[in-house]
């Protein structure tokens, strides 16, 4: 190398330097799984993605105690919900030992919540409610009601905590909630950071664990953790040890290759030059453009190896002696540019798929991808000085293009790819397509179950059939709520559901309110009731004293707002319930243990401003209308792809030799998959986008090269590396702990040995 | 006093509390029932059943809807009400868990008293008497801090109909006091 060649590459890997450390100080890396979900397209769709990420649903952790007796372990779980009731990191924590205590603040209100009084006034029911303490007086429940007798003689606090229960509850052991068998206690907890903000998850998950630590002492029970903040660190963690690990193994492999294929170190360290300025180009780009990069995308993104890195093995391949590199980069330009052009056009149809994660992803590799060819094209050959021609090392290369050229390559063979993709379509098992999100997402589908496990546990609502009440304003919605107790009475009635929850329940509208407060008796008439009512009773004329202040404050009180539960349980059940979006106020209804949708459908069919959501469904409709979407993109990408190739070969049977293994290579990608039982997804595609790319770069290196003999080792040379490479990266994926990662390392690494072989046979014309 | 169920024998309780003028009453039959549920059947001045088993305690009262109160969230009545099924089984190693427990006797009447461990309970409870003679309970007596209740217990209760803390307290004395 010359001087010169020299201070370029020193300033080259300056420039690198400096690069990495803007990137690593601005890019944020986020495990917010809807970065991968598709946008939502209705109301129904918004909510399924809003239940994933941003609903204070979503930052609730379910936790179970277990590998000790019960009763060890129910006082673990006081000491622990004790513990984190004192956490800075968590909002709340319940087991089960303590039903959620009306705040002292709120207790005249509860003649502004409870619906009692809607039909008979206070004051009529009073003498009977009075009657009925005395009874209760002397009865077993006695001791437990005297306590509240002179503030709350109509019982108002039962009624209401009664009506606030959860519809069914975990079973109780020592006074915890338990599993049905008796093995695990159960706690809930929210973190006060939300889901997706994996620092603060990660600091919620420590403190815990240092709780549990603290309050286990020598026990051997453990914790297990389950919710969405927990996915996105197990995510966040596995992406990252595993991104390290392959990033390490592939760097080795890649440098042991190419030592091996051109016995100069130096070519194994320019080697990476261009793929190095490619990624942190693309990091950047996303940076910029997007401000945090998915885990995954990140993990995608570095799949680039696979493309980028076969730029520099195409200029290393063919220096020649006799030629400067400049000459050998001009000569390898044509195909390398057509192969550039048409992958960066498959990628922008992800650009807008309205998949952020996607779009992410595209633009990673857009960028990636244009930067390591003009690295490849204008700064590696100042920088490889000349070579004799590598090839010559390998006389092999030679009898590997004779034996190949002399193979038998009947056209009628090809027929046997849309054979038998015809066949897997009509007998393969299973669905083509996944439509089931929780399987797109990179959650462990073993921590989906447990989670769904855990749930039923809990007694949680029903998941999958949901009510929406929209309107205008928080008090428009409210009283369509209000509107709704009669038809849900009707349905529990009918036996189509067991029990429903919404938050006017806990937060009346203003209006009944209002009706309500002006239905409160005075003070005098109030007194003028109970001293008739007492007169001939067994009560003091004066024991109610603290039940008439309370009423006196309710009449008169500020109208009860959300703002008033904050700090309480009940918060959370209302902010999760009652929401604006986009200009616009929703209520969720839930239900619990449906019996009847189709009948419960039907009933609430007839209401104004619901919508009944099935989600499942809608989730199923979101990922299928995407994928629709997705691939009408693909296909207008197809279309200009197809262009690009026509006008840069410019005869027909070229464009069709160079487009055959790509195409036939994508038929039997999922011909294995299908015949597999593997549904395909999201990732699939993107995978079979990259395969498919790879196998056009083949296929013009190979058609380029057909006319001379010596080019044609060099470019079979070349591929060789470049095939061989890729596939180290994706077979080392195929071995990845999450799905995803598997099925492209899968998919990639058929794509790339079907490539190789067809574009050897197909696209190089017969000497 | 641990008894072979089917037991029932007929009460009469007495209720002093803050918000009464005079003691509140209520007679009728106690039973213990072979299926292990306490059943408390009030005929005057009114009409109720009270059905305490293990589950919680449902209330039955003419004329109004059927009232349950499951145990479950409501763990001091359930230590209380464990408690009581646990003196009538004659179970006292089982009590011993929630409540001290000490028993005072004087010839052939006894006296046993319940002070309960657990501090939520304890403000509600300050005591639980039981007062005896033989094998016969005679008298039940829930000590509480702003109150108390005496439960009369066979078929002649000896006293006035409204009867002051004082005499009900003689009354069930008595037989610890006699000879």
């Amino acid at each position: 190398m010359k001087s010169r060649g020299w201070a370029v590459l020193a300033a080259w890997c300056l420039a690198l330097a400096a690069a990495a450390i803007a990137v690593d100080e601005k890019l944020v890396i986020s495990a917010d799984l809807r970065l991968f979900m598709p946008a939502p397209r209705d109301a129904a769709q918004r909510l399924v993605v809003r239940s994933v990420g941003e609903s204070p649903a979503s930052r609730l952790l379910l936790l179970e105690l277990k590998g000790e007796p019960a009763a060890r372990l129910s006082e673990l779980s006081k000491a622990l919900a004790g513990s984190l009731a004192r956490s800075p990191e968590f909002e709340f924590v319940a087991n089960g030992s303590e039903t959620p205590r009306f705040p002292e603040s709120l207790l005249p209100y509860r003649y502004l919540i409870t619906d009692a009084f809607d039909a008979a006034s206070l004051t009529t029911e009073l003498p009977r409610a009075l009657e009925d303490r005395r009874h209760d007086l002397t009865s077993p429940l006695g001791s437990f009601i005297e306590e509240w007798l002179p503030r709350d003689p109509t019982l108002e606090l039962l009624r209401l905590a009664e009506r606030w229960q959860p519809h069914r509850e975990p079973k109780r052991v020592g006074g915890v909630w338990f599993t049905r068998d008796e093995k695990r206690a159960l706690l809930v907890a929210a973190t006060r950071a939300a889901a997706f903000d994996t620092a603060g998850q990660a600091r919620a998950l420590d403190d815990l664990n240092a709780r549990l630590r603290e309050v286990k002492g020598a026990t051997r029970a453990t914790l297990g953790i389950n919710g969405a903040g927990y996915y996105a660190r197990i995510i966040r963690d596995r992406t990252q040890s595993e991104a390290t690990w392959f990033g390490i193994a592939a760097t080795i492999g890649l440098v042991a290759l190419l030592w091996f294929a051109y016995r100069r170190f130096r070519f194994a360290l320019l080697g990476a030059l261009p793929l190095v300025s490619g990624a942190l180009a693309g990091l950047a780009a996303v940076g910029f453009l997007f401000g945090s990069v998915h885990g995954i995308t990140l993990a995608f993104g570095f799949t680039l190896i696979g493309v980028a890195q076969d730029y520099p093995v195409h200029l290393f391949s063919h220096l020649r002696a006799t030629e400067s590199p400049y000459a050998t980069a001009r000569r390898v330009w044509p195909p390398l540019l057509t192969g550039v052009a048409s992958t960066c056009i498959a990628y922008l149809a992800f650009l807008v798929s309205g998949v952020t994660g996607l779009a992410q992803l595209a633009c990673l590799t857009v960028t990636g991808l244009v930067v390591a060819a003009l690295t490849t094209r204008f700064a590696l050959p100042s920088l490889v000085g000349a070579d004799p021609e590598v090839v010559e090392r390998f006389p092999a290369l030679g009898r590997i293009d004779i034996a190949s050229a002399r193979l038998p390559r009947p056209a009628a063979l090809l027929a046997v790819f849309p054979l038998s993709f015809a066949a897997a379509l009509a007998f393969a098992p299973g669905a083509f397509w996944e439509d089931d999100l929780s399987r797109v997402t990179p959650v462990p589908p073993a921590l989906l179950r447990a989670d769904a496990e855990l749930r039923s546990e809990l007694a949680t609502p029903d998941l999958r059939t949901l009510a929406v009440v929209s309107g205008p304003t928080e008090q428009a919605v409210l009283e369509d709520l209000e509107a709704l107790e009669p038809e849900l009475a009707r349905a529990i009635e009918a036996g189509h559901i067991a029990a429903a929850d919404h938050a006017a329940r806990y937060l009346p509208s203003e209006a009944l309110q209002r009706r309500r407060q002006q239905a409160l008796p005075d003070e005098t008439s109030l007194r003028a009731t109970l001293a008739a009512a007492t007169q001939n009773s067994d009560f003091e004329p004066d024991a109610f004293e603290p039940f008439i202040a309370d009423v006196a404050r309710a009449r008169v009180a500020p109208l009860l707002t959300r703002t008033a539960f904050r700090g309480t349980p009940f918060d959370l059940r209302i902010s999760s319930a009652l929401f604006a979006r986009d200009g616009e106020w929703h209520a969720l209804v839930s239900f619990y243990d449906v019996k009847d949708a189709g009948a419960l459908a039907t009933q609430l069919g007839r209401v104004d401003n619901l919508t009944l959501l099935d989600l499942k469904r809608a989730s199923e409709e979101l990922v299928s209308s995407q994928r629709t979407y997705i691939i009408a993109c693909l296909g207008v990408a197809t279309a200009l792809l197809v262009i690009v190739i026509s006008l840069a070969l410019r005869r027909a049977s070229r464009v069709l030799r160079v487009l055959a293994p790509m195409v036939l290579t994508t038929l039997l990608i999922i011909t294995v998959l299908r015949a597999a039982g593997v549904s395909l997804n999201l990732f699939h595609l993107i995978s079979l986008i990259l395969a498919a790319g790879l196998g056009l770069d083949y296929a013009l290196f190979f058609e380029h090269s057909a006319a001379d003999a010596g080019e044609r080792r060099r470019t079979l040379h070349a591929l060789l590396v470049c095939a061989i490479s890729t596939l180290l990266v994706f077979a080392m994926l195929a071995f990845s702990s999450t799905p995803i990662l598997r099925a492209i390392g899968v998919t990639v690494s058929i794509g790339v040995l079907s490539n190789f072989f067809l574009a050897l046979l197909v696209a190089r014309e017969r000497a | 006093m641990s008894r072979e169920p089917p037991v029932s024998i007929p009460f009469r309780e007495y209720r002093f509390s803050r918000v009464l003028k005079r003691p509140a009453s209520a007679s009728g039959m106690l039973e213990y029932r072979a299926d292990g549920v306490l059943v408390r059947d009030v005929e005057l001045p009114y009409r109720e059943r009270t059905l305490v088993s293990g589950e919680g305690v449902i209330l039955q009262r003419e004329g109004r809807a059927e009232r349950r109160f499951p145990l479950e969230r409501a763990p001091q009545l359930r230590v209380l009400l464990e408690g009581f099924r646990a003196l009538l089984d004659g179970r006292l190693s089982t009590l011993r868990n929630d409540f001290t427990v000490r028993l005072d006797e004087a010839g052939r009447g006894w006296t046993i008293t319940l002070t309960p461990l657990d501090a939520t309970l304890a403000r509600r409870l300050t005591a639980l008497r039981i007062d005896g003679t033989g094998d016969q309970p005679t008298c039940l007596e829930i000590a509480m801090p702003d109150g108390a209740s005496y439960t009369l217990l066979g078929p002649t209760p000896r006293v006035r109909d409204v009867p002051t803390r004082a005499e009900l307290e003689a009354t069930c004395r008595t037989p610890l006091a006699a000879p």
